[in-house]
């Protein structure tokens, strides 16, 4: 649907956003630093990479959607989607779906024996608060942060009481339900209580009135996914906070489950569970996560049942170093982690398998003038059995233009990242190899980000981003040796990406656009076999070069347009480029409106999916669906 | 998610040796025809397996005379893929039918082609065909095996038996343990089974009556080769070759194949003059690295000399073209990237390779 050459247009048409606006609003001074939360991933020492905040209209929006669609619309990241609620894993900058840290309030929550996240099994009601981390930050978040993090959060009720529940039901008799409580009261002068109780429920029945779209099959499948999150704060006046959260979330696809002999089932379910206490400059946290995959065909009363415990604990204590009066001090976190897996599944060579990582880190940050921040981290893993390579990074900010209604700051980050073996590649028998080792990567990155105050009646930010990381030993279940795991390649994937965020309030209206471009190279660099010749130098699969996204809306008072476009060229299927799937541009409307009276509200939403009822393919080479409809209604009481 | 496709691969695999010897049995040249249009008149056509998970088998076709092939021609004739693994190719006088197998349950097919152009002439679904895996023409009948919808224990195996002329499924005749390799041979079709089933007999379906007659019982999993020169049928069974007479059934030569007890056989095909026969005989090390070499051994062989392979390498498909007698070998470097025809003469010296799809399991030659 992209061609090569329209994304030129468009890439030009970007390049010259981000780099002509300079002249236009140097008008005066005073910048606002960005606001720095505090939360449960150390964003303060990310300087230097880029983070993007999801905003909460943005995320309330897509209640009843999941994180994959978030982010499809708000962040150049590819997704590999085997159809709707089905399998969807991440490409992000061009790596694979084991290169993308998805954090749930710190804690790395990709499944131990896959290493990496289906994201059609994460729903927007499971968390408050998205934020997405480009590009390596190893030395933070440790292992798999080597295209980047996905930041899940859960946030205290500022709210004495709010309930909340809703309904949405869309085409193909699919149907979301949820509802939420959150609370706040003080317990006495020094301590206040809060929390969130939330429940959501899905069933995606997948009736499609026409078993094809031009000729190619709408696979029959159904996803039935539910769910509790129960948040539990402490906050004390003294700097003390006790926290409490779990998240049990249970998902269950089925593919043509009227088939009974053919069917096929996968059940995955998750027991979250976390404890964190915080005093002033110290903070524990303990967890437990126990990962379960049930898997069968045909009959599906005994299937292949697989469970993961991992415990994990972590300490991090805050520091603050003063080399001199005239110098500015340097903030210091330093900690460790220890976490403890054990897995029984089917397809080990040996069950239980058990196996321990520990890390420790060291985080800094400087700001040596007003115009410059620095981090240097350095952290170090070990492993049963072999251990990761010392990992530091450095990060810089400069402040070129701080002007009241300009700014402009120039980034960059020298990191290495790695990536532990997953717990299949280490132990899956015959199949998996316990010699693998880690991978290794180098990421180079430097961009710039601009905001101007009174650009267009609004605010406008832009910002433009170059990144190359190269990837070795990247391990490979290599289909010409009946899928052992080796580390065979050498990834370079490089690229650019640009963003722009704009926002303007006059009056009751309020409009806004957050639109990005990304361009992907992604290629294996090193020969290992007498065929491999025809992959070196290709794309890798499912990385499409170019993709786009765009969010436009128009919002008068309580109501609420959204245009949303998601584009992507071509995605190679074969690892010499000899196949592949057309490129695709969706656009999709919503319309919200909220009805208020007294404490209550109504939100009612619609939505128009696929607009132009654009043909693509998933990675089954199945169709994916037209045009499709939705329509919810969300009650919510708030006590204030 | 690996463990599944680890396994199925694994059958994907060993699915793939078979080749479609049911070429030979139809391959004619009527040239008393008026002179046929299209694109694909004269020349091979592979048959690409494809990644079972992805669905991307396709139809590649090059002319004898060229190297480079048109990697998917029902694409190119019609637009849109053939969204299955291709597990085989066979054409009558006018009408090609290709056998689809898609990794969802319910969704493989037969499907036609007019032969010159490979336009979409229709197909058939499930439930009627279900894992399909080879194809024989006789006369205006396909005989299509199919594992049915059980894959586990293969009891639901069948012969779809598809009339020409109205496209559709007249019967569907039963075979234990997962019917698979197909030969054809005056009025009898011999059915081999899958090597992972639990078969020890060769099935036969008179195909005047399409009903079947008393099996031959084979010590192992029998796989069909032909028919020889001499009218005698050709049967791989275990790590033995069975030479058998189609009058009594009576096996009347038995010649062991050195596997050496962990070499699996496969592949096997004739000569064009029907007093050869070709096979791979492949095994996997440790590191599951595939080895193996193409050995060749005359029908009035006492014993299959196994010293010096006629080509030290092994191939995902075999077959030999009737018109030229170069030996056309299947080459799948991996199940994610193109494969090659490579191209030999009778005497294993090569001539030439051409990139195809993925897993080039069987040719066809018109």
């Amino acid at each position: 649907m992209f061609t090569d050459r329209r994304f030129v247009c468009y890439w030009i048409l970007w390049a010259s956003f981000a780099l002509a606006f300079p002249g236009y609003a140097q008008k005066d001074s005073i910048a606002l630093d960005p606001v720095v939360v505090r939360g449960f991933v150390p964003q303060k020492f990310m300087s230097g990479l880029k983070i993007q905040h999801i905003d909460s209209a943005s995320l309330a929006q897509a209640r009843f959607q999941n994180v994959g669609d978030v982010l499809s619309a708000y962040t150049p990241i590819a997704f590999k989607n085997y159809g709707p609620g089905q399998l969807s894993t991440a490409s992000f900058r061009g790596t694979s779906a084991n290169h993308t840290a998805v954090l749930w309030n710190g804690l790395n929550i990709n499944a131990p024996t896959l290493g990496q996240t289906d994201f059609s099994t994460i729903p927007v009601a499971g968390f408050d608060q998205l934020s997405v981390q480009y590009g390596s930050a190893a030395s933070i978040v440790g292992s798999d942060a080597v295209g980047g993090s996905i930041l899940l959060g859960s946030h205290a009720s500022v709210k004495p009481f709010h309930v909340s529940a809703g309904r949405q039901r869309a085409s193909f008799n699919n149907h979301q339900a949820q509802a939420d409580v959150r609370y706040a009261l003080p317990l006495n002068s020094q301590w206040a209580f809060s929390g969130k109780t939330a429940f959501y429920d899905g069933r995606m029945n997948n009736d499609y009135p026409k078993p094809t779209r031009n000729t190619y099959t709408l696979l029959p499948t159904e996803t039935f996914q539910k769910g509790i999150v129960q948040d539990l704060f402490l906050h004390a006046r003294n700097d003390q906070e006790i926290s409490a959260h779990v998240w049990l979330t249970d998902n269950k696809l089925t593919l043509t489950p009227s088939d009974e002999q053919g069917r096929e089932m996968t059940r995955t379910t998750a027991y979250r569970t976390m404890v964190r206490y915080q005093v002033r400059t110290l903070t524990l946290r303990t967890a437990w996560v126990r990962d379960i995959i049930d898997y069968a065909k045909g009959d599906l009363s005994h299937p292949d049942h697989s469970v993961t415990d991992k415990f994990a604990s972590r300490v991090e204590k805050d520091f603050t170093l003063n080399p001199g009066s005239n110098v500015n001090p340097v903030f210091i976190k330093t900690g460790g982690e220890w976490t403890h897996y054990r897995s029984r599944v089917p397809g080990y060579a040996q069950s239980p398998v058990s196996e321990n990582r520990t890390d420790f880190f060291l985080l800094t940050r400087w700001q040596p003038t007003s115009r410059i921040t620095a981090s240097v981290n350095l952290r170090q893993g070990f492993v049963t059995g072999f251990n990761p390579p010392f990992t530091p990074s450095i990060g810089l900010e400069y402040s070129i233009v701080q002007k009241t209604l300009y700014n402009l700051v120039l980034k960059g980050s020298f990191a290495r990242s790695y990536r532990v073996p997953t717990l299949n590649e280490r132990y899956w028998k015959d199949l998996g190899n316990p010699d693998i080792r880690p991978e290794t990567g180098w990421n180079k990155e430097a961009g710039f980000e601009q905001t101007f105050k009174a650009a267009l009646g609004g605010t406008l930010r832009t910002s433009a981003t170059f990144y190359h990381n190269r990837i070795k030993d990247w391990t490979y279940w290599n289909p010409s040796r009946n899928y052992r795991v080796e580390n065979l390649q050498q990834v370079l994937a490089r690229g650019i990406e640009l963003q722009l965020n704009y926002q303007r309030q006059s009056g009751s209206w309020r409009t806004g656009l957050d639109a990005g471009y990304a361009f992907n190279r992604s290629s294996q660099e090193k020969a290992y076999d007498n065929y491999s010749q025809d992959i070196v130098g290709k794309q890798l699969v499912f990385v499409p070069k170019h993709t786009a996204n765009a969010n436009a809306f128009v919002q008068f008072k309580s109501t609420r347009v959204t245009g949303q476009l998601q584009a992507a060229s071509k995605r190679y299927t074969t690892f010499d480029n000899s196949q592949f799937l057309d490129g695709y541009g969706l656009v999709n409307l919503l319309a919200e409106t909220t009805f208020a009276f007294y404490k209550f509200k109504f939100v009612l939403q619609g939505q128009v999916r696929n607009v132009t009822d654009a043909f693509y393919l998933n990675v089954r080479n199945n169709a994916m669906p037209g045009r499709s409809f939705a329509l919810s209604l969300t009650f919510s009481y708030d006590s204030q | 998610m690996i463990l599944n496709k680890s396994m199925k691969m694994k059958k994907q695999l060993a699915s793939s040796l078979a080749v479609a010897f049911s070429t030979f049995a139809i391959w004619s040249c009527n040239q008393s025809d008026p002179a046929p249009k299209g694109d694909y008149l004269s020349g091979v056509f592979v048959v690409n397996e494809g990644n079972f998970s992805q669905n991307n088998g396709a139809i590649s076709y090059f002319a004898r005379e060229n190297n480079t092939a048109t990697a998917d021609i029902f694409a190119t004739a019609n637009g849109t893929a053939l969204k299955g693994g291709v597990q085989d190719y066979a054409a009558s006088e006018e009408q090609g039918i290709i056998l689809v197998d898609n990794s969802a349950a319910g969704q493989d097919k037969v499907q036609f082609v007019e032969r010159y152009t490979f336009k979409d002439e229709g197909s058939i679904g499930a439930p009627d065909i279900e894992n399909p895996r080879e194809v024989v023409i006789v006369g205006r009948k396909a005989y299509v095996s199919c594992w049915g919808t059980d894959v586990s224990k293969y009891s639901t195996g069948y012969i779809a038996v598809i009339d020409l002329t109205s496209k559709k499924v007249t019967k569907k005749i039963n075979v234990a343990d997962g019917p698979e390799n197909l030969a054809y041979a005056n009025g009898k079709l011999y059915i081999g089974t899958t090597q992972w089933g639990a078969g020890n007999k060769l099935a036969i379906i008179n195909t005047t009556s399409d009903e079947t007659t008393s099996p031959i019982a084979t010590a192992g999993i029998a796989n069909p080769v032909g028919i020889d020169a001499n009218g005698k049928l050709w049967v791989n069974a275990s790590n033995k070759m069975l030479r058998i007479n189609t009058e009594t059934n009576a096996t009347e030569a038995t010649l062991a194949i050195a596997t050496g007890g962990t070499k699996t056989p496969g592949n096997f095909t004739f000569s064009n003059d029907l007093k050869s026969i070709f096979f791979v005989l492949s095994w996997f090390d440790d590191a599951f690295k595939e080895h193996g070499a193409t050995y060749k051994f005359s029908i009035s062989d006492t014993q299959i000399a196994m010293v010096t392979p006629l080509i030290p390498r092994p191939f995902v498909g075999l077959a030999v073209d009737p018109t030229q007698g170069l030996l056309y070998a299947g080459v799948s470097p991996s199940y994610t990237q193109a494969g090659y025809a490579v191209r030999y003469r009778a005497d294993g010296s090569l001539v030439d390779s051409i990139k195809v799809g993925i897993a080039p399991t069987g040719f066809f030659f018109q």
